[in-house]
């Protein structure tokens, strides 16, 4: 068996790339399952989706816990997830990321393989939807499945939901992706403190789990305990706003889902605190004077 | 102060002297008069409370658990159709140890449509987290509506809390009441002052989304909560008593048990009718007795245990099915008693609100002595009805 554990941030696809991997093992006559598992999910969370793979029937309906193989699809979740936790001694880690493997720290040394799936994202599918790219890079980092039947998969499952178009071009990021791999060796510097998660026991727990403001180990609880959330990390665009088109309609306001955009008085200005800005685009696409535009936070 | 009231009335004029603050609601036979009597002692100012015309019973639910987590003391009543339309709404209040007290009045769960008494309903909510307690007459109607806003309110049970009366064998059926005076359930039941409540100025996060690393020991607390309330249950009972001069015995009552050599465990007013039906069959020389069950949520497992040691079978009364053979009560005394080897025997009678004669009656207790010689009885027996043999 065959177990791959993929770390991406919500819109970035890898529920997709989960299901696709499986649709491209059962292509090559394996069995195979794909799950995610949703926590308080939104645009730009850090999610988890799991593959499992293997010549015969799978029975086992619980998390992957000891991959054989971690697909990063965003390498700023490095800076707050041990995304090697678990992964076996002789596995790989396929990661999204401009720099060379040897040049990337996972707090281990283990065989790892990059490539700039944004970019080659970015260039094919003109958005950084990375998931198709990193599992080029996964079929020539493994050599679990032949990058042959992955594009088959990527046409099949992406043609069938957005056009046979779509499809191609999905096809040919992941195998543009699969040529510019470079495999290697992370470097094991780093130590990544385990993040600290408020567990009380059901005697400590507040009764009816009703919360107050209050602070643990672990950091603040109940209202207010949000503040500590930023998620300036998560954005891969961030929003510039043209003051001299803007109408202030407020519209980027309203739906702004992270609440980020702040009127500062009543005659009104907004500033975007980009501490919270995800970096959705939102606010830019619902702008009516295109007084929004998106840029490049990261590389 | 005896008053000839009907069990609706008398269960209104509980909620009166509880001093419930709020009471949203929503008509619905066989309890409309219970709200009706409250929405006339508010208008009277009889009664200090916000009185909510709802339009839905999903609404009554939302709008109860909302007020009690605001720190009110909530009141309302439904039954049937309307209790499973706000099934919803029970799973959200319990969670959040809301002390709401709320009547069902037993009716027919639809379909086929029928008003009758039937506990099919309220069986149908025995998971929702709510607290039930089953009655036999409207003095007992009263007075658990006043106990459960005790029990309910109890630091170590923060429950809500269902009295079950049934639908017109009791809500509309006037029998002499004795209506405690004001002053004496003030000094019975305090004022609920609940810890946290929904507060601007305190703000506090209620009913959140909550992940997998925490909702079982949500679970494990509220759990936690119905076996503390076993307890409560008895120590309020017996201060009730002592105050009232009325005993119920708390989780369970019997009656005629000391040397019973076959029980047949009861549930709501068939309990009445099957005392008389006791003092007879004990005149003809069988040891019979009841083992009255009154609260299902808890479930009485211990009492339970404790007063069948020393009976030969046991019979089961059952006003609702559960489709996988016997009744609700069958299956729970089944579970409580698993290990102990004597035989128990299933009577299903009054369902749809047919009524439960004494000679039904009769015959459960003889078909449970039948089991107790060792005779052979079936295990579910349907009484009172066509095409069945008992």
């Amino acid at each position: 068996m065959f177990e791959v554990r993929f770390h991406g941030r919500g819109g970035q696809g890898a529920v997709m790339a989960a299901q696709t991997l499986a649709e491209a093992a059962v292509i090559e006559g394996n069995y195979a399952v794909a799950f995610p598992f949703f926590g308080a999910e939104r645009r730009g969370a850090p999610v988890l989706a799991f593959t499992r793979i293997d010549a015969k029937k799978i029975y086992s309906k619980t998390q992957v816990y000891a991959p054989d193989c971690v697909v990063v699809l965003d390498d700023s979740l490095l800076d707050t997830i041990d995304v090697v936790a678990g992964l076996k001694p002789q596995g790989t880690v396929v990661i999204n990321s401009k720099e060379k493997p040897e040049d990337i720290d996972l707090g281990k040394e283990i065989r790892t393989a990059s490539v700039n799936a944004t970019s080659v994202a970015l260039e094919i599918l003109k958005a950084p939807i990375t998931n198709t790219a990193i599992l080029g890079s996964f079929a020539k980092a493994t050599g679990i499945i032949k990058i042959e039947s992955l594009e088959e998969a990527i046409k099949s499952r992406f043609g069938e939901k957005l056009g046979e178009k779509v499809g191609e071009r999905n096809a040919l990021a992941a195998r543009t992706a699969y040529e510019n791999t470079v495999i290697g060796k992370s470097r094991g510097i780093k130590k990544l403190e385990p993040r600290k998660q408020w567990l009380p026991t059901y005697q400590e727990m507040p009764v009816g789990g009703v919360l107050v403001e209050g602070i643990t180990e672990a950091g603040l609880i109940g209202p207010g305990s949000f503040i500590e959330n930023k998620v300036y990390g998560w954005a891969t665009f961030r929003p510039v706003r043209d003051r001299e088109k803007c109408t202030m309609c407020l519209l980027c306001w309203f739906y702004c889902p992270e609440g980020t955009i702040v009127r500062i008085s009543d005659k009104g200005d907004l500033m975007t605190n980009y501490d919270y800005c995800k970096g959705c685009g939102v606010c830019a696409n619902e702008c009516p004077v295109d007084a929004i535009k998106m840029v490049r936070a990261r590389v | 102060m005896k008053k000839v009231i009907t069990g609706d009335h008398a269960v209104a004029i509980g909620a009166k002297l509880s001093r419930a603050e709020v009471v949203p609601a929503y008509p619905i036979t066989p309890q409309t008069l219970i709200i009706e009597h409250i929405a006339d002692f508010v208008n009277d100012g009889e009664m200090d409370a916000k009185f909510l015309t709802m339009e839905s019973e999903h609404s009554v639910m939302s709008a109860a658990t909302a007020a009690s987590a605001a720190g009110a003391r909530v009141f309302t009543a439904t039954s049937s159709q309307g209790l499973a339309f706000m099934h919803e709404m029970l799973y959200a209040t319990a969670p959040l140890r809301l002390p709401i007290v709320m009547v069902n009045a037993n009716r027919t769960l639809g379909g086929p449509p029928g008003i009758w008494c039937e506990h099919n309903d309220s069986m149908g909510a025995r998971d929702s987290g709510w607290l039930q307690v089953y009655v036999e007459d409207n003095q007992e109607a009263l007075d658990m509506v006043i106990q459960s806003y005790r029990i309910a309110e109890d630091k170590r049970v923060l429950l809500p809390v269902m009295p079950c009366i049934d639908g017109f064998v009791l809500t509309h059926t006037v029998e002499p009441v004795d209506v405690p005076q004001q002053q004496d359930v003030d000094s019975f039941l305090p004022p609920y002052m609940p810890d946290i409540t929904l507060d601007p100025a305190k703000p506090a996060l209620f009913n959140t989304l909550m992940l997998p690393e925490y909702i079982m020991e949500l679970r494990r607390q509220t759990a936690g909560a119905f076996e503390s309330a076993k307890k409560v249950i008895s120590e309020i009972n017996d201060e009730f008593a002592k105050k009232f001069g009325r005993d119920y015995g708390g989780m369970i009552d019997t009656y005629r048990m000391e040397d019973a050599e076959v029980a047949l465990i009861t549930i709501g007013t068939v309990t009445s009718t099957s005392r008389e039906v006791v003092d007879e069959l004990r005149k003809e020389g069988e040891k019979v007795g009841i083992v009255k069950l009154r609260f299902f949520r808890p479930f009485p497992a211990e009492d339970l245990k404790r007063v069948l040691s020393g009976v030969g079978a046991i019979g089961v009364f059952d006003r609702s099915i559960s489709y996988h053979g016997g009744g609700h009560v069958f299956n729970e005394v089944c579970s409580a008693l698993y290990g102990i080897t004597k035989p128990i025997i299933n009577h299903l009678a009054g369902i749809g609100g047919r009524d439960v004669t004494k000679e039904v009656i009769i015959k459960m207790f003889d078909l449970t002595l039948k089991a107790a010689k060792g005779e052979k009885v079936k295990e579910i027996n349907w009484h009172n009805t066509r095409g069945e043999t008992v």
